[in-house]
């Protein structure tokens, strides 16, 4: 049984009154704010592609039911926790760098293009993964590498 | 008599000073200027379209993550609701906490919460 308690008005340090049941087993949250997720959303992509794909697989057969795919989901989120650790290791100062100038601009990738190419070329030299965008046009550079964009922070 | 050196010679001619381009030019460099403008338009019209499917595809990419978080959470608070009614209504007999009004397996959720 559950009761309501002002978490303002209380002395102890804020408890959690109704867990998740013990049959299921714990994962810690990510816990990243949205810049750094919008930063690394690519690669998140890339490296967790199969944990993503097997969890919207089975919620789409759940049909929405949120305690069908916990087992899935705790794959995701630890794959995901387990890039973010990795990118921190070996990226740490581009990474940060970049997701500092989404912070800065409206989280809009086309501002902060210079940041990012570090970024990207870290990420590839150390873990291997680059930053592809599905469903570009043929023959056309994908709009992270083109070299002069018209649409730039400068109003021209 | 004549002056010395004979008579000046005689203005005949029109003096009209440079008036700048005619027509023709104006109306062309014009032209020039705005097809160059509607061409910069066009490809920026075609980058925009690219920068929305990059932003698409970066939500796309973070949507497992963040279902799988929000899923653990409406699973948690759909046990404690269960918990809940188990124990409001364990005097009733007969009922059979968490059923669905609904006839069928496919899953609905909850209309009401409480947030604890």
């Amino acid at each position: 049984m559950s009761v309501f308690h002002d978490s303002s008005s209380s002395s102890a340090p804020y408890k959690d009154s109704t867990p998740l049941p013990d049959s299921v087993p714990k994962v810690q949250e990510l816990g990243v704010t949205s810049a750094p997720l919008k930063s690394a959303a690519f690669f998140i992509g890339a490296y967790c592609k199969d944990y993503n794909e097997d969890f919207m697989l089975c919620k789409n057969e759940a049909g929405g039911d949120p305690g069908r795919c916990l087992k899935e989901g705790r794959r995701v989120t630890r794959c995901a926790t387990d890039l973010i650790a990795k990118m921190r290791e070996n990226c740490l100062e581009q990474f940060e760098t970049h997701w500092n100038c989404l912070e800065m601009n409206n989280q809009e990738y086309y501002a902060c293009r210079k940041p990012e190419r570090t970024l990207n070329k870290c990420m590839f030299e150390k873990l291997g993964l680059t930053k592809t965008i599905p469903g570009t046009p043929a023959g056309q550079k994908q709009i992270h590498e083109v070299e002069k964009p018209i649409y730039t922070t400068l109003q021209r | 008599m004549p002056p010395p050196g004979g008579f000046e010679a005689v203005k005949y001619k029109r003096n009209l000073p440079f008036r700048g381009p005619g027509g023709l030019a104006i109306l062309g460099a014009v032209a020039a200027v705005c097809a160059y403008g509607f061409y910069r338009v066009g490809k920026g019209n075609l980058e925009r379209r690219e920068l929305q499917r990059e932003k698409v595809w970066s939500r796309i990419h973070l949507v497992p993550l963040l279902l799988a978080e929000g899923d653990r959470d409406a699973f948690r608070r759909q046990q404690a609701a269960l918990e809940r009614e188990k124990e409001i209504m364990k005097e009733v007999k007969d009922w059979e906490p968490g059923k669905s009004v609904y006839h069928g397996a496919r899953y609905r959720s909850v209309e009401s919460i409480v947030i604890l």
